[in-house]
């Protein structure tokens, strides 16, 4: 009776607890080797005698009651033992969960066969009963005539069973008995049902080990891969976030002491990743103008490892420090890079094989887009480029070294869509302009600067205009340096006073020289006749290396960063003090920093690319924010260059030649 | 594969994690991998069970909450933080990362 299911409960218990020894003791076989066999038959056997126990205490002849729940075939004469029985296999059926316990018995026996590897005797005979046992047990149920259906509650156990014989006091009486027998066995099996149920659930929620084959057939597929890729991304950049949100402020053990802040540039963290940027240098660098957080850096080629790409483009995210966001790979260096202002998702990138190549960071490691390798467009290395335009009309101009610069359209590559030859007629040696840097000024879409290998300065215009001529414009010729310019950078135009005719220049000479460009606003460009040279309006000498960039504040009109060959950063500000910089940081020890961009939204943080492939970010805080005044001090302070510097440009044309000659 | 042995590296080299665990979701659920003196043997596999415990109720209790048209609201990402620890916990369809983390160390 109702013992039976007590039975069944304990061996339940024992089942449960087998399967965790037994997995226990196959991981100590593992390591061990030396399976102890006669130990699990010793367990084996004591289950057996269990079981003759139970059989024993049963007037039922058969073995391995495995599955009491299903009663007996005991030819007792029908009574409440019975009764038990099928009501027992009237929750079953209803439940279902027997036929799972009876599954599990033989899994579980099945389990222990495996194991021990050595009885084989007693689970078989357990299965052939089983069977056994279902079959008349379905003839008893038809004593009832009642209940036929199986498939209901207790409470039709309790309802009393009518005989449709009518039958005397003494049967009624003896039903009403039986009546309260089976609701309290009811009860009693209601209590025991839910034990065995919540047996159950523990047993199938016991968690397996995966066997070895399983484990690799999950780490082949891709689909685990990415997962793992996507989730410990997340995870890492939520371990970044360093800020404990259960602070207790009220608790008030914190050390004062907020240093003033405002006038010093502060380092943020430093961008490196083992497998990516080992000896390499980062060429290029960009912020993104959607995602504040994001940068993408360019490196060229790792000398040590030939089997990597040569060219390698890493997104970084300030969130997530030990690893690119996303890697881009290509066929050769990569010289310049800018995300697209208009796709979120677009990165372009110039190469030294003068191929321009389009990543999208929604697809994999290799570009969406090339532009062919043809005399169609570039065949030299592309150091410099810019996307100019609007958000529905938008060209991507490049320029390199052999002085050809294409206008592309972002969809297509597959050939520029203009193309300009820039061509230095009355040059003595050679009329090829080498450029190496490259600016449009705000807001103009055809004129633009550039800046040559051999240290000079001068405006292009893409198409024809009145009164100019698609190309070079030879005749403002802007001496700028001795040798090669490495930046070129025109004042970013907002603001009270539009200052966007100034631009800076730098180059290997150590010096950054600020200038007028002429042609833009006030100044017609000087056309015809002998070429003018034209003067710098300030040049700032402090620097005691090459100065290899230089970038005007986003926000601040007075203020411009400039970075140099021994890895020093310097913040100028020019309504401060035009002689030296305001401050001087040393960035990194030894290494020369390549480029340098400031963040777009507000200029606080600048990002720094040094030549062993670290990207700096520093944080320059409250020395980014302009004052109201800043821009008439600044318009002050650029008079006095002027007039200082006030000699007119005069027409040489013997000197010139002559300083040319001397190249 | 190597690039999945690296990413996991790095994931355990934080230092402020004290271990992870890589669960496949279903009935049962397995461990495909774990790490860290947090998730060794039996006490691995009770978190293991504990946490795909959590997620299923949590999925569970969200779809219920939320009626039956929001169906597609799927479970991103758990973070439970206790006084001592952080765990946080990342489940796929199929698979389940789960991070044990000591916010304290990471300064």
């Amino acid at each position: 009776m109702s013992e039976r299911r007590r039975d069944e409960i304990a061996l339940k218990r024992q089942k449960l607890a087998e399967l965790r020894k037994a997995r226990a003791e196959r991981l100590e076989r593992k390591q061990q080797q030396s399976p102890p066999p006669a130990q699990d038959s010793y367990k084996n056997r004591d289950i057996n005698a269990l079981l003759e126990g139970i059989l024993g205490s049963d007037a039922g002849g058969s073995s391995g009651i495995r599955t009491p729940d299903l009663g007996t075939p005991t030819s007792s004469a029908p009574g409440t033992p019975l009764r038990v029985p099928r009501s027992i296999s009237g929750i079953a059926l209803r439940r279902g969960s027997d036929a799972g316990s009876s599954t599990l018995a033989n899994t579980a026996s099945d389990a222990i066969v495996d194991r021990a590897a050595t009885p084989r005797f007693a689970p078989e005979l357990i299965d052939v009963e089983q069977e056994l046992f279902e079959l008349p047990q379905r003839e008893r149920v038809m004593y009832n005539k009642e209940i036929q259906t199986a498939t209901f509650d207790s409470s039709d156990e309790e309802s009393p069973p009518h005989d449709t014989g009518g039958v005397g006091t003494s049967t009624e009486d003896v039903r009403r008995e039986r009546e309260r027998e089976a609701a309290l066995e009811a009860a009693r099996e209601a209590e025991l049902e839910a034990e065995s149920v919540q047996l159950d659930r523990e047993i199938a929620q016991e968690i397996r080990d995966l066997t070895e084959e399983e484990r690799t057939s999950i780490f082949a597929a891709p689909e685990f891969l990415d997962f793992v890729e996507q989730s410990s991304k997340i995870v890492q950049r939520a371990l970044n976030d360093n800020y404990d949100y259960i602070r207790d402020y009220s608790v008030g053990t914190e050390t004062g002491g907020d240093d003033s802040e405002g006038k010093r540039v502060k380092r943020v963290c430093a961008f490196w990743d083992e497998r990516y940027c080992k000896n390499r240098s980062i060429t290029d660098l960009d912020w993104s103008p959607k995602y504040p957080e994001l940068s993408v850096a360019s490196y060229n080629k790792n000398p040590a490892a030939l089997n990597e790409p040569d060219g390698i483009v890493a997104v970084w995210n300030m969130h997530l420090l030990e690893r690119p966001e996303f890697v881009f790979h290509s066929q050769s260096d990569v010289l310049s890079v800018t995300f697209s202002p208009f796709h979120s998702n677009l990165v372009f990138g110039g190469t030294y094989s003068g191929q321009i190549l389009l990543w999208d960071t929604r697809s994999k490691h290799l570009p969406v887009l090339k532009t062919p390798l043809s005399a169609a467009g570039h065949t030299h290395p592309v150091y410099a480029m810019q996307m100019v335009g609007t958000q529905n009309a938008h060209n991507l101009i490049t320029s390199s070294t052999d002085g050809l610069v294409c206008s592309w359209l972002v969809d297509m590559l597959a050939q520029p869509q203009e193309t300009l030859e820039l061509v230095h007629a009355g040059h003595n040696k050679t009329g090829e302009v080498a450029i190496t840097a490259l600016d449009f000024p705000d807001n103009e879409t055809s004129t633009f600067w550039i800046g040559t290998e051999e240290g000079n300065l001068y405006q292009a215009n893409r198409h024809d205009r009145a009164g100019a001529k698609a190309g070079l414009n030879a005749h403002d010729v802007y001496r700028a340096h001795a040798g090669p310019v490495t930046g070129l950078h025109f004042h970013p135009a907002d603001g009270p006073v539009d200052f966007s005719d100034l631009f800076l220049s730098c180059s290997v000479d150590w010096t950054v020289k600020l200038w007028r460009a002429r042609g833009l606003t006030n100044t017609k460009p000087s056309t015809g006749g002998a070429p003018t040279a034209v003067p710098p309006l300030y040049s700032f000498d402090e620097a005691d290396d090459y100065v290899y960039d230089v970038k005007w504040h986003p926000t601040h009109p007075a203020v411009f960063g400039a970075v140099d060959g021994s890895g020093k950063f310097d913040l100028w500000n020019l309504n401060i003090d035009t002689e030296v910089p305001a401050v001087r940081t040393a960035v990194s020890e030894g290494h020369a920093l390549n480029k340098m961009r400031w963040d777009h939204k507000d200029g606080r943080r600048v990002a720094m690319g040094g030549s062993e492939g670290r990207l700096h970010v520093y944080d320059i805080g409250d020395m980014a924010i302009p004052r109201e005044t800043e821009w008439n001090d600044l318009q002050k302070t650029v008079a006095s260059f002027a007039g200082a510097s006030s000699q007119e440009p005069e027409p040489l044309t013997s000197s010139l030649r002559g300083s040319v000659n001397g190249r | 594969p190597p690039e999945l042995e690296q990413t996991l590296a790095m994931l355990s080299s934080h230092r402020s994690v004290l271990g992870y665990l890589v669960l496949s979701r279903g009935h049962p659920a397995s461990i495909i991998r774990q790490s860290g003196v947090v998730f060794e043997g039996e006490q691995g596999r009770r978190y293991a069970s504990a946490v795909a415990r959590i997620v299923e109720s949590a999925q569970s209790a969200l779809i219920e909450a939320s009626g039956e048209e929001n169906e597609g609201d799927d479970i991103r990402f758990m973070r439970v933080r206790t006084k001592r620890h952080e765990l946080m916990i990342s489940p796929d369809r199929r698979y389940l990362l789960a991070v044990l983390h000591d916010p304290a160390t990471g300064s």
